[in-house]
């Protein structure tokens, strides 16, 4: 039994917006990231765990705002103290996850199914988020991810890669037609593929 | 539109946040006595000052820690931030 | 074709593109780089309007955001914008305007009768006249001043255009590009600052564009263009034309609105008309230059009386002659260039200076090329109905107060000049506390409030050379204070005229037994009489004297009007200026569009919506959406051509006998977990749950501190230090931020995590006498009987591969279950149910069925919890734990909470068991007592009741418990209904709960 991802029925795959005369490898891509893992990690505050003795997926947990651990195929991202959201294409993880974080001293509960995820992918990228975002994006670096909103949608922007500026854009998945909405909407003016 | 240094993600803009009271407020003990005036006053009275205001803010959308602001109520000038457990 | 007035070979226009246009359906002809003014004055038009309140003729003041008169109607239909201002409206192929505020045509007005009536028509007038007979206001004089009213016409369609938002950050945002601008740019980008320079008019360089000067052995104008190609070659800079920074906001952000797309003929289809810049700056420097201040004297307003740097831009930017027999009227020496621009191009024109003499290079220069001036001479008068023709000049006495000699001069221009206003408006609002300057003659900035400076003629600094020094060194020591670098640019050399000072003498004197109207704000029609009048009426504020009058308070804000308004306003008092104060300044600088303002925050998508994983199935059964908060639920679902009322009965009706499926996924869901758990929910709810067993839900309901009822909601001991809890729709956003608030600021002691999983999980109410049938066909491996799942138990299971959690919860008073399935899986689920359903007659319902059988049960929801009520109020007093304190416990202590005839929640059904109540309805003793009639309670809820078939609702009653039985009334005189009632017990079914626990 295959789950249905948030955007199987909104997004759409082909060109669009002011495209015309543009090279489509230099256009803007728009793809949905299905079948990850999402796991959000707490560590109580009694804790006597030393964060630096657990890896997951040999990666550490980052210690603050805005940091991202990440390898090719899982990324740990700094949500707020103590808390970190565990983002992998390894479904295995929230058993390593478990089996590393003991249950006396983390809260770890498995959120993969509560959120619609968005990949943008190109130059443009940065300028796209900037149309809804009031974040200061001179200043977010590769492998950095920050809470923020998105025309009023609350979202987690995690800047995974450059060369071209890719970011993966998490929102609850209810609002993830009406998110969708004002990303490819943002996107009409610089032309975008749908992948 | 505010620009509040949140303690834990740094500068953000107002719409990130949600607005959260007095913060000077301390809720009395659970289980102790407390005269009806004392209560009251925990529950209704607050100061309204033309000036510096203590206050505490919710960051909704980001890494949702409540954390306290010194602000000015007429001009907006934030002087100062810090986590729950600082000293403003 | 003609375009008499334009002169060959001046001008940045574009010769090679010829544009056509209309104006009043007429068509004209004019050059790229045209304004609308610019391309009518060019064709030797200048009666563009009539004036707001006298319907008087009028034309062009200025050349750019100085302008009051010359406001026109730009297209029609969906695209028709009203209140446009002429000088700004960029020439563009197709350009279609017509005059405003005149009929049938801006040459021959019927409105001018007023200006024949003007002595009744005073400032103030609004508030003497129509007053009296009462009644006449509605039907007479109101519908016809609504249609004298106004200026413009209001699309009535939608705005057809996309407009989009940006937000920016930088070191440096720069408003105004010219020299002062231009060189902070340019320092502070050199010295590594991320700079934005914003110019609001389609070219850059300010007063380079038309002043004679160099910098640097360049023409003005060369090097603010190499500038400008410099700066755009660098990637730390953004440069922006046709940029307005209209607004200074809090924490130095501003907000500058971009013109990407009217002046372009065929643009793409998605690029945006306009762009509204939010930018946070941590330095601003404000280079907004000055506006001229117009002379006042009589009859000062007609088409062909304009400020004399109008006529300048209007010859050196687009090479247009503002008339042929100019008159330069000024008290100052910047005018001088403007009647030597016209002498260059072949135009004798006449100079009449107040002042007694003045030996600056300007005037040498101007006695060099033969100019003829007058000096202490003034206009006092001018006649030309539609336009100037003639000037009454006189000879000033020696203390300025009465004329020696009078005699008339033709003309067909007068090209005023006052001296000059800085342009604070940025600043100002920004919290500057400016000052007056007396040597400018006008208030400047003083004391910054936010991170920003003011350069240039803004800053009252109207020499070239210091302009750029000031501009350099700021930009230089602004970048240096934020990046640390030292590259300081240095100051190019620079030549100038020189000018000598103004005289503070701008309002002409009337001669003796005269009575000409001499206007000072010329968009509102407010003359020197009205503020006479203000004044004499005992209006001492300058605030007060502004409204009274509305001066300043037009489309321009002022702009040419405020500084002479003050200081008339002072003279008359015998005050200094700085006294009498200014008016506060307030953003937009020039009006902005409101499609603007909105982005793209427009039609379905003006605010987001959530939809459930199982929405697309809802929608695909015909399911009527209801707006939830964001979320949209069904309703109800049609079947065939039925009614809300008749699908929501039908739907209670088969839930009652039956078993109905209904989405609940809305609903908060808060996973919590941590050692503290137990004793956190303690501290929360009323009721106790250190001893919740494992595998057991129970009710809970919250308090505000305050005692009142804030939220109810089940929750499940998943195991030893893990709960779920649920919410209403409505509050799931709210409770979460209360949890979070008591566990980090009250007591932080507490080890508890809580996270919001709403959307981690689907979720479906299965309810009806059938729903455990069908549930032991959804799960066949688990005992769902009465016994092994009792009433608020809780397990987990496999739902055909898929893990679910099953909670024997119900909202409806029926046996009744909620199954939550991983979200993916929602649609799995529900097109499972409705497959092993069918045989059952199973049918899916919507909110409108939810609330009916919740209502004729008595369960409480949000129309019971409104904010108002106690635990006691809704029966709910029982849940009050005596053992422990919780939340709102203390309140509850109050003398109000405690008085026994408190409202109580009851039932009501209508007498004639036919008439529905009004939801809202108030509760009374005798309808037909004389008001005030005591209200006793009012209807909260109304449904109708499938179990007994007849209209029941729940109401708040004063005493309820005590008053059923008795007979009341129930009155909504919004609804014009007015129904007897019987009150009844609020659990009208099942009052023993039977039917949850069978």
């Amino acid at each position: 039994m295959t789950a249905i991802s948030p955007l199987e029925t909104v997004h759409k795959k082909g060109l669009f917006g002011d495209h015309h005369k543009k090279n489509e490898n230099d256009l803007l891509k728009i793809s949905e990231v299905k079948d990850l893992t999402i796991v959000q990690v707490v560590q109580y505050k009694r804790s006597k765990i030393n964060l630096n003795s657990i890896q997951i997926d040999g990666l550490d947990f980052p210690l603050q705002s805005p940091k991202v651990s990440s390898n090719k195929e899982t990324r740990i991202l700094w949500s707020a103290p103590n808390t970190w959201l565990v983002i992998s294409r390894k479904e295995r993880i929230i058993k390593t996850v478990k089996e590393k974080c003991n249950s006396d001293n983390f809260a770890i509960t498995d959120i993969s199914h509560s959120r619609a995820i968005i990949q943008i992918k190109g130059f443009q990228a940065k300028d796209l988020l900037k149309k809804g975002c009031p974040l200061n994006f001179n200043e977010l670096g590769n492998n950095n991810c920050a809470g923020t909103v998105f025309h009023g949608i609350n979202i987690v922007i995690d800047f995974v890669d450059k060369d071209p500026d890719t970011f993966n854009l998490l929102t609850l998945r209810s609002f993830g037609e009406s998110f969708y909405h004002h990303i490819t909407d943002a996107a009409l003016e610089f032309g975008y593929v749908g992948v | 539109m505010l620009e509040i240094k949140c303690p834990y993600c740094g500068k953000r803009s107002q719409n990130e946040f949600s607005y959260g009271g007095d913060a000077s407020l301390k809720r009395p003990q659970l289980e102790k006595e407390i005269s009806d005036k004392d209560w009251d006053d925990f529950v209704y009275f607050r100061s309204n000052p033309r000036g510096k205001h203590s206050e505490l803010w919710h960051h909704v959308a980001g890494c949702r820690q409540w954390f306290k602001v010194l602000r000015n109520t007429a001009t907006h000038e934030i002087f100062k931030t810090a986590k729950i457990n600082e000293e403003l | 074709m003609d375009q008499n007035f334009r002169i060959d070979k001046a001008g940045y226009i574009n010769r090679n593109k010829k544009i056509s246009f209309k104006f009043n359906g007429k068509k004209y002809f004019g050059y790229e780089g045209d304004t609308l003014a610019s391309a009518l004055l060019a064709n030797g038009i200048h009666l563009v309007g009539r004036s707001f309140k006298y319907h008087r003729p009028r034309g062009f003041i200025g050349a750019g955001v100085d302008e009051p008169n010359a406001q026109v109607q730009l297209y029609k239909g969906a695209k028709t914008e009203p209140n446009a201002v002429a000088t700004l409206v960029e020439l563009v192929e197709g350009l279609e305007a017509t005059s405003q505020n005149c009929w049938p045509s801006v040459s021959f007005d019927f409105g001018a009768i007023n200006n024949l009536l003007n002595k009744f028509f005073p400032a103030g007038f609004y508030y003497k006249t129509f007053m009296w007979p009462k009644n006449f206001w509605y039907k007479i004089y109101e519908p016809i001043i609504r249609r004298a009213a106004g200026l413009g016409v209001a699309p009535l369609k939608p705005d057809p255009d996309r407009y989009e938002h940006i937000f920016e950050h930088c070191d440096l945002l720069v408003a105004g590009s010219g020299p002062s601008g231009l060189a902070s740019a340019l320092a502070a980008a050199k010295n590594g600052a991320r700079v934005i320079l914003a110019e609001d008019k389609s070219r850059f360089g300010g007063s380079l564009l038309t002043d004679e000067v160099t910098i640097g052995n360049k023409k003005g104008k060369d090097w603010a263009d190499d500038t400008i190609t410099q700066l755009k070659s660098m990637p730390n800079v953004i440069v922006k034309n046709r940029s307005q920074v209209f607004g200074y906001y809090d924490h130095n952000m501003l907000v500058m609105n971009e013109r990407t797309k009217d002046h372009i003929k065929d643009p793409h289809k998605f690029t945006p008309r306009q762009k509204l810049w939010y930018i946070r700056a941590k330095e601003v420097i404000i280079s907004t230059g000055s506006i001229e201040r117009p002379l006042v004297f009589g009859n000062n307003d007609r088409p062909g009386i304009m400020l004399a740097s109008a006529a300048k831009e209007y010859m050196k930017v687009y090479g247009v002659l503002v008339g042929k027999k100019p008159i330069i009227f000024t008290n100052n020496d910047s005018a001088y260039d403007t009647a030597i621009e016209f002498k260059k191009n072949g135009i004798d024109p006449l100079v009449i200076d107040v002042r007694a003499n003045s030996e600056s290079s300007a005037i040498k220069e101007a006695k060099n090329l033969n100019i003829n001036i007058k000096f202490s001479h003034g206009v006092i008068n001018t006649k030309g109905y539609l336009r100037v023709s003639s000037a009454t000049i006189g000879k000033l006495n020696s203390n300025k107060s009465s004329y020696e000699s009078l005699e008339n001069v033709s003309c067909d221009c007068i090209c005023v000049s006052g001296n000059w206003t800085p342009t604070v408006h940025l600043s100002s609002q920004s919290g500057n506390k400016l000052k007056f300057d007396e040597k400018t003659d006008a208030f400047i900035p003083s004391q910054s409030r936010q991170n920003e400076t003011t350069v240039g003629s803004a800053n009252g600094i109207f020499s070239l050379k210091q302009s750029l020094d000031e501009g350099f060194n700021k930009g230089y020591e602004l970048s240096n204070k934020i990046t640390g670098k030292n590259s300081k640019s240095t100051t190019p050399t620079s030549n100038e005229k020189k000018y000598g000072s103004h005289e503070k003498f701008w309002c002409m004197p009337l001669p003796k037994n005269k009575n000409y109207k001499r206007f000072v704000d010329f968009q509102n029609d407010v003359a020197v009489s009205d503020v006479e009048l203000a004044v004499r009426e005992g209006f001492r504020s300058i605030e007060h004297v502004k409204r009274y009058t509305t001066l300043g308070m037009a489309t321009d804000q002022g702009k040419t009007s405020n500084l002479n308004g003050l200081q008339l306003v002072s003279n008359i008092e015998d005050k200094i200026v700085p006294e009498v104060g200014h008016t506060t300044f307030r953003p937009p600088y020039t009006p902005v569009t409101i499609g603007a303002i909105v982005g793209r925050e427009v039609g379905k998508y003006y605010r987001p919506t959530r939809k459930s994983p199982m929405h697309l199935w809802h929608e695909k059964n015909n399911a009527v959406f209801v707006d939830a908060g964001l979320w949209l639920r069904p309703r109800y679902y049609k079947q065939g051509k039925e009614t809300l009322f008749e699908a929501s009965k039908r739907e209670a009706t088969n839930v009652r006998n039956n078993v109905g499926i209904c989405d609940v996924t809305s609903l908060g869901k808060i996973d919590i977990k941590g050692p503290d758990t137990a004793e956190f929910l303690n501290r929360v709810y009323t009721n106790a749950w250190m001893k919740l067993p494992v595998g057991k839900a129970r009710y809970g309901v919250m308090l505000r501190e305050d005692g009142i009822v804030f939220d109810d909601g089940t929750t499940t001991r998943i195991s030893e230090n893990h709960f779920h809890m649920t919410t209403t729709t409505a509050q799931a956003v709210n409770v979460l931020a209360h949890l979070e608030y008591y566990l980090q600021v009250v007591w932080p002691e507490l080890d508890v995590n809580v996270l919001s999983t709403t959307e981690q999980w689907a979720g479906v109410a299965l309810a009806g006498p059938n729903s455990r049938n069908l549930l032991s066909k959804l799960f066949p491996e688990i005992d769902v009987s009465n016994e092994s799942l009792p009433f608020m138990g809780y397990k987990e299971g496999s739902l055909f591969g898929v893990p679910a959690r099953i909670f024997r919860i119900s909202f409806s008073g029926e046996l009744a279950y909620e199954i939550n399935v991983e979200s993916g899986y929602g649609i799995f689920m529900w097109e499972k149910i409705i497959e092993l359903g069918k045989e059952m007659n199973l049918e899916p319902y919507g909110t409108e069925a939810l609330s009916t059988l919740r209502i004729e049960m008595g369960h409480v929801a949000g129309s019971e919890i409104d904010g108002r009520v106690i635990s006691s109020d809704l029966s709910l007093e029982g849940m009050l734990s005596k053992k422990k304190d919780f939340i709102g416990k203390r309140s509850l202590n109050r003398e109000a909470f405690l008085n026994p005839n408190r409202e109580k929640i009851v039932g009501v059904v209508p007498l004639d068991k036919k008439t529905m109540i009004p939801e809202g309805s108030y509760l009374v003793k005798d309808s037909n007592a004389t008001l005030p009639n005591p209200k006793l309670g009012h209807i909260s809820a109304s449904c109708w009741s499938v179990e007994y078939n007849n209209p029941f609702s729940l109401a708040i009653l004063k005493d309820g418990k005590k008053k059923i039985g008795e007979k009341l009334f129930a009155l909504s005189p919004l609804k014009n209904k007015n129904i007897e009632v019987e009150i009844v017990s609020s659990h009208y079914v099942d009052p023993k709960g039977e039917r949850v626990r069978s």
